[in-house]
């Protein structure tokens, strides 16, 4: 009998209805969708004018001033990078780990991670004063004989960055292509097409698997330190400096469990609403949630943990910088955001994640829509106190957003929930074969290798698979 | 439309419709031939004099050329010419010495100002509705002196009245003798910064009614009642420079600083000490120190005029004992003997007094004490002390006192029959009470013609504009009249060829002169201004400076080139002329407006760092200067103790009412720590109803609300008397450049 | 011999009379911003007289300290441009290049003493007052960092002019606007590579300390204390 809790869709038996249910999504184009794609697309559409009136009339329409330099833009890069430590965590540490109940979450995890990473990365080119040279972080030879400073935090973040977005892009599509062919060989017309192409030929043959497989196993391990290293460097950015309260050690690891934090939190979200729109609710049973539960509350408390270690010792060492900006939150004008922010982080969570009772999906929907929320503030709350108060106190300012920042912001929570809406459109959100693996292993664990192989091909004969299904005949248009 | 927008756009017309009349409508630029030798890209320097406060710094000039458009001849184009991009201190010059102040540095952009006037206008609507057309300078000319040949044939010339600022120098001169030779009444000098009071008890004290001057560098202990020194008052680079000497130029030495005042200004910033005595006790102070070192004989005793001023000063000042001093002035006893042998104890000492102190109605009891403070510790005329700047040997009209006062003839309504106004350099609709009703009193003579170089409150009730050069493009000459122990005569070319179609104000009274004609020809036979200053400085060649006397042409040729002439470093200071002074005078209380129960704060109007009394309001580098106190920028602020402000509710940035018996006025409360309990306190300058985009509609006026209240033997405004009352209407959001208000100074670690 | 300039800031001389401040403005084509920008904190001073209060009414102090680029040694703004745009000069001096300047603002925030300034918009000048800008100082566009450069303009034409006339720097020359204006002297500049110079003699003054010193980013400006006089003054 199936481990439950490895292999949550043990009781998944037809092979031919898991393709309907999970292609399903992708073949029908309902009137709900295109009127979320309109609302959507619209608020991304007000961002994009929004930063094109930026561009025209120059990035003093934002509302950072001296000494508040980075505001609402840079908090959004940091945040939406740190979202983006989803797809790493679940995909590769699970894959790794070899833990079953990763197979349904995978896909959406990995979406997260790209999308949030395509976003994240545009904030370092909309913060700055002169976006039309954003091409000189590219080292490229030129006759001026200029390289870019490598000793730049920013620098490293432009390399890592970009690693981790190809590492990511690949991590996602390379799994994606024995799903296009199913798709190719279940569609007719524009879709078989269409597919046809992504699927890239893809045969489904003994060779093909196993270069697939020690594909991903090989992106699985590199991934790790990759994503490590993309929010350590990000975190770095801050540490780098001699500000007060950035200038802090702790930094890279808080930065990187917040990431993850952040990133299961929003892994959730995105699940509960797949799961009630796509009707997916065989597909996502309630112990992923159950588990990812236990894992957002492991990662908020080693929040809290961090958080509380950063500031007793700044409170300790009695630094008078440092401990101006400290008071700022604790008991300044910034302390409503905190106290807000501790409550979304750990307040709302603890009982909802702690207690098994209340470990349900709404429970943990709730929970991580609060740390969804609660994480933004955390970035916020690290990049503007800090700035507003440096050493110098007739320098200090306050800091306060324009609409345009606003804006742009909403347009990127907007704009990811779009990309996601039409991906899950264009591909099965949920990877059809590694969960066909997940049933095979758990209902036939003692099949010879031979036999599991032979049963993975049943995706490029659509004929037998029809036979051996009972007829459900192909999908139409 | 508002009013500015619609000036601006009836003189752009008004130039084209006076140029279509012979040229093509459609403008094309015309390229002049440049006037002036120019060597692209290599500066060369220039001596200027410095216009905008009484101090008379000298000025070097950095030319470099550049293309800038220009009217010639009636006509719009383009001229490569040379153009002022940077003034600095004449390192020659006596009173500055090379250095130069904020508002100096700022002069620049009077030149370049977009809101200049760029031509002659006349008045083309209703008086004081700001339309104006221009005009050319034959019609404009030839105006004037039809009105003033009008009223001299009707033998009226004493209908004729200059309204001016200060009057020095040639200019000055060719004021007085164009009125003395047309029949007229002296000129009504309007200054705002001038310091009447304290020329009056000079010139009961010491027999010269000037302004003093410091020898701080030698000074081994200042002790300053309520004089902005360091900022404002009287020549302040000079006496900047002077201060830095004192406190670090003698290795080993350091000058003390004691500053008396109840609101912390810039200057009260520098004090080792800083005494907050109340308001119209400075005088008391003195005194109370005087006693002490007359009693306990830490100072040979003086019997000098300026001692006998003081009643009781023969008997040891019975009434300035600590006890009844501390009584007035709230200062402890025991402080006041502590200050009267520490300051004995480090002489050369020297006590100065300016600004509030002399404004309130028992201003000249507090001038007459300091000056014999002064006299008690032997720093009249001695090296660290109080000196009067000598004069320069040359051929003067009249004294300064004889020039009239406007504020007198105002009020004493000697202002009625004008018939012809002429207005320069002075802006009293902006800087006297609203009691006073200055504009209703203008506005009702028939013709008022301005030379200024912009329209302001007062300039435009004109009937005619015949806008002046601005500084840089003037034959300028100045005598200062402090801050220097020798003899100075600044004297200096144009720096530049003019932007606009102006003319030299001087060169204009001269023309007017000579198609007057008859006595008034007579009296001002000069072609130009050049001429007049050349004929001026003739007797300077021999009077010392340089050695040996060159030729004349030659001394002409220096002169020019160094911006000016000096005599030669005295070896000691000047003596005083006899004394005037014989009525002994006593403490009397300073008079308030307001009883203290509907109105108990005394409110402290204060000259602008930036602004000085609003002329300079109009230059954006000055509205965009923090405040040294407040960090204030484009705004003006109610300063008020934190302790004051909470007991009446009101907080950082509140908007508030500031209200005495003759008006209100809404301004941000800034919340202040050095100012006393009792006092309000407001930087003149701003609340300018029309003066340029910059400073029209900004701010608040505190010199509005102010009651007409005089000090009695001067008759000037005594603007520390008015007492508000303050409270609290809205929200405002002030510019302030600095973000901690409170904070402790950052921690300096030692090496 | 090569330079490495530095200055001396005499706060007991310094009366924080802000000539500094509108001297340099003038030198340096700063732009102004206008009140609503003023009010968004963006006004652009490249040297500021900060003022402090100490204490409450009537034993209130008050301490001006101007605050400038340091051009420090250590500077953090240095490595953490990504272009390059803020780098150390040959002669000490941190060069700020605003061609390669992307407007990252990451040099204005490692600054500890908020001396760098951005232009949010394009600079503007109201017709005629462009004809006073300096034409050997360029005019940042919007998305530049800039800040005090000491002068560096008046350094370089100085050192050509020794140059062609072959011979060296002479004391005073050359001289930055803020210290050539300062009426009380409080600012002194020079050459600390010259022990003798005046600059450096004042370096080694017994009221001397840095700004911000414990930072560790050598900066090369040394404030002289002032010298409280009669500390018993209460």
């Amino acid at each position: 009998m199936p481990r439950t809790s490895d292999e949550p869709n043990a009781h998944l038996v037809n092979h031919d209805l898991v393709n309907k249910d999970l292609l399903r999504p992708v073949a029908l184009l309902s009137t709900r969708f295109f009127l979320v794609v309109a609302l959507l697309g619209m608020v991304v559409l007000a961002g994009f004018s929004a930063w094109g009136y930026q561009l025209y009339n120059g990035i003093g329409v934002a509302g950072i001033r001296r000494p508040v330099f980075w505001g609402f833009y840079i908090t959004n890069f940091v945040f939406w990078i740190g979202i983006s430590h989803a797809g790493t965590l679940i995909s590769a540490i699970l894959r790794l780990a070899n833990a079953g109940w990763r197979r349904p979450i995978t896909r959406c995890a990995e979406v997260i991670t790209v999308f949030a990473l395509l976003i994240g990365a545009m904030f370092p080119v909309i913060h700055l004063g002169r976006p039309w040279q954003a091409f000189w972080l590219i080292p490229y030879p030129n006759e001026r004989g200029l390289w870019p400073n490598y000793r730049s935090p920013l620098m490293w973040d432009f390399f890592a960055i970009n690693t981790y977005l190809i590492g990511s892009t690949t991590f996602l599509i390379l799994p994606i292509i024995p799903d296009f062919a199913l798709a190719r060989d279940k569609f007719s017309g524009w879709r078989k097409r269409f597919y046809g192409i992504l699927s890239l030929g893809w045969r489904g043959t003994q060779r093909q698997w196993h270069r697939l497989e020690t594909a991903m196993q090989i992106m699985a391990i590199i991934i790790i330190p990759v994503a490590v290293s993309v929010h350590t460097i990000v975190s770095w950015d801050f540490a780098m400096t001699p500000v007060p309260m950035w200038h802090s050690t702790i930094f890279a690891p808080y930065f990187v469990a917040g990431a993850i934090f952040s990133g299961i939190a929003a892994l959730i979200v995105a699940m509960v609403f797949l799961r009630r729109f796509l009707h997916l609710e065989e597909y996502l049973p309630p112990v992923c949630f159950d588990n990812l539960g236990k894992l957002l509350l492991l990662m908020s408390l080693l929040w809290l943990y961090f958080v509380f270690a950063e500031r007793l010792t700044v409170w300790y060492g009695n630094e008078t910088a440092e401990v101006s900006v400290l008071w700022l939150t604790q008991r300044g004008p910034y302390r409503y955001l905190f106290w807000i922010m501790v409550a979304c982080n750990f307040g709302i969570p603890f009982p909802l994640l702690a207690i098994k009772k209340l470990r349900t999906i709404s429970g943990t929907c709730i929970a991580s829509i609060a740390v969804v929320g609660g994480m933004w503030l955390e970035r916020y709350l690290i990049i503007v106190p800090s700035l507003s108060r440096k050493f110098l106190p007739y320098a200090w300012g306050t800091y306060r957003p324009t609409w345009v920042e606003i804006t742009i912001t909403v347009a990127t929570f907007a704009g990811m929930a779009l990309l996601y809406v039409l991906f899950a459109k264009f591909v099965p959100i949920i990877s059809i074969w590694e969960l066909k693996v997940g049933m095979r292993e758990a209902s036939e664990s003692e099949l010879p290798i031979v036999a599991q192989a032979d049963l993975r091909t049943d995706n490029i004969a659509p004929e037998r698979a029809n036979n051996q299904a009972g007829g459900r005949g192909q999908f139409q248009k | 439309m508002e009013r500015r927008d619609f000036l601006k756009a009836t003189v752009l017309t008004g130039a084209t419709a006076a140029l279509s009349g012979c040229e093509k409508p459609a403008q094309k630029l015309v390229r002049f031939i440049p006037e002036e030798d120019l060597v692209p890209g290599v500066a060369t320097w220039k001596p200027s004099v410095c216009t905008l406060c009484s101090a008379g710094c000298g000025l070097m000039v950095r030319i470099l050329p550049g293309e800038a458009e220009v009217v010639r001849g009636g006509k719009l184009g383009t001229i490569q010419m040379g153009l002022a991009k940077k003034l600095e201190g004449n390192p020659n010059h006596p009173v500055n010495q090379g250095r130069l102040c904020a508002r100096g540095q700022a002069g620049l952009q009077i030149t370049y100002h977009p809101d200049r006037v760029n031509g002659p206008l006349r008045r083309s609507g209703p008086r004081g509705s700001g339309n104006f057309l221009a005009t050319t300078w034959e019609e404009a000319l030839s105006e004037v002196v039809s009105k003033l040949g009008e009223i001299r044939s009707k033998n009226r010339p004493r209908s004729l009245r200059v309204l001016s600022g200060r009057l020095r120098g040639q200019h000055g001169e060719l004021v007085r003798k164009f009125l003395k030779a047309f029949g007229a009444p002296p000129a009504m000098v309007f200054d705002p910064l001038d310091e009447p009071v304290l020329r009056q008890a000079n010139l009961l004290s010491f027999g010269q009614a000037s302004i003093p001057s410091f020898d701080l560098a030698r000074t081994n202990y200042l002790i300053c009642f309520g004089a902005d020194f360091l900022g404002t008052w009287n020549s302040p680079v000079a006496q900047s420079a002077g201060y830095g000497e004192m406190r670090q130029g003698r290795p080993g030495s350091r000058g003390g600083f004691v500053q008396v005042e109840q609101r912390m200004s810039q200057t009260g910033g520098n004090a080792d000490e800083w005494i907050a005595a109340r308001p119209g006790t400075e005088g008391v102070l003195a005194l109370g120190m005087a006693h002490v070192m007359l009693k306990e004989q830490l100072r040979p005793h003086v019997q000098d005029n300026a001692t006998r001023l003081i009643a009781g000063w023969s008997e040891g000042l019975p009434d300035y004992a600590p006890s009844p001093v501390e009584e007035k002035t709230g200062i402890p006893g025991k402080r006041i003997e502590r200050l009267a042998r520490e300051i004995t104890a480090h002489v050369p000492a020297v006590a100065m007094i300016g600004g509030l102190p002399l404004a309130h109605t028992n201003g000249l009891f507090s001038a007459l004490a300091v000056n014999a403070l002064n006299t008690l510790l032997g720093s009249v005329g001695t090296p660290g002390g109080m000196f009067f700047a000598p004069r320069p040997p040359m051929q003067e009209s009249e004294d300064l006192t004889e020039d009239g006062n406007f504020v007198r003839d105002l009020l004493g309504a000697k202002l009625d029959g004008t018939d012809v106004l002429l207005l320069h350099n002075s802006n009293p609709v902006f800087a006297t009470p609203a009691a006073w009703k200055v504009r209703n009193s203008l506005a009702q003579i028939p013709f008022i013609v301005s030379f200024g170089s912009f329209v302001d409150e007062t300039s435009e009730l004109a009937d005619l504009i015949l806008p002046d050069h601005s500084p840089l493009e003037s034959w300028l000459d100045d005598v200062p009249e402090s801050g220097t122990n020798r003899a100075v005569v600044s004297l200096a070319p144009p720096a530049m060829q003019p932007l606009h179609n102006t003319l030299a104000m001087p060169d204009a009274l001269l023309t007017i002169a000579h198609q007057l004609g008859g006595d008034l020809g007579k009296a001002l036979p000069w072609e130009s201004f050049q001429d007049m200053l050349q004929d001026s400085m003739a007797p300077l060649r021999t009077a010392g400076g340089m050695h040996p006397p060159p030729s004349p042409e030659a001394f002409w040729t220096q002169v020019q080139e160094q911006g000016g002439w000096w005599g030669d470093e005295p070896k000691q200071f000047g003596r005083l002329a006899s004394p005037h002074g014989r009525a002994a005078v006593k403490f009397t209380e300073p008079q308030f407006d307001g009883e203290e129960s509907s109105f108990p704060l005394h409110f402290q109007p204060y000259v602008s760092q930036a602004f000085l009394d609003g002329s300079l309001a109009h230059l954006p580098w000055m509205q965009e200067l923090p405040d040294s106190l407040s960090t204030i920028m484009w705004g003006t602020g109610v300063e008020i103790n934190p302790k004051t402000a909470q007991r009446l509710g009101i907080e950082q940035d509140d908007l508030v009412e500031v209200r005495s018996q003759h008006g209100s006025l809404m301004a941000p409360a800034l919340l202040s720590p050095g100012i006393a309990f009792d006092v309000v306190a407001m930087a003149m300058g701003q609340g300018h109803d029309n003066f340029s985009r910059y400073a029209s509609g900004r701010g608040a006026n505190p010199v509005t609300i102010l009651a007409p209240v005089q000090v009695a033997e001067t008759g000037s405004l005594a603007w520390a008397a008015t007492r508000v009352r303050v409270s609290k209407v809205g929200k405002a959001r002030p510019a302030l450049f600095s973000g901690g208000l409170f904070e402790r100074p950052s921690e300096l670690q030692s090496r | 011999m090569s330079h490495r300039w530095g200055m001396v800031v005499d706060l007991d001389r310094c009366t924080g009379c802000e000539a500094c401040v509108v001297a340099c403005h003038a030198e340096n084509n700063i732009p102004t911003v206008g009140e609503e920008q003023a009010l968004k904190g963006r006004a652009i001073h490249w040297i500021r007289v900060e003022r402090y209060y100490e204490g409450e009414f009537p034993e209130v102090r008050v301490k001006f300290q101007p605050v400038l680029c340091q051009q420090c040694d250590n500077a953090p703004c240095e490595p953490v441009c990504p272009t390059y745009a803020s780098y150390h000069t040959e002669e000490g001096l941190n060069g700020q290049v605003y061609n390669r300047c992307l407007g990252t603002r990451y040099c204005a925030n490692a600054c500890p003493y908020t001396v760098r300034f951005f232009n949010f918009f394009n600079p503007a000048w109201d017709k005629p007052l462009h004809l006073q800008l300096n034409p050997e100082v360029s005019v940042r566009q919007v998305g530049i960092m800039e800040k005090c450069t000491f002068c560096v303009q008046r350094i370089k034409s100085a050192e050509v002019h020794a140059k062609m006339e072959k011979r060296d720097l002479r004391e005073g020359e050359p001289t930055p606007a803020c210290v050539q204006s300062c009426p009380p002297k409080a600012l002194v500049f020079g050459d600390l590579n010259d022990p003798e110079s005046e600059v450096s003699r004042m370096t080694r003054s017994r009221r001397g300390a840095k700004l911000l010193g414990e930072l560790g980013t050598q900066p090369k400006v040394t404030y002289l204390q002032r010298e409280d006089w009669n500390a018993k003054n209460i």
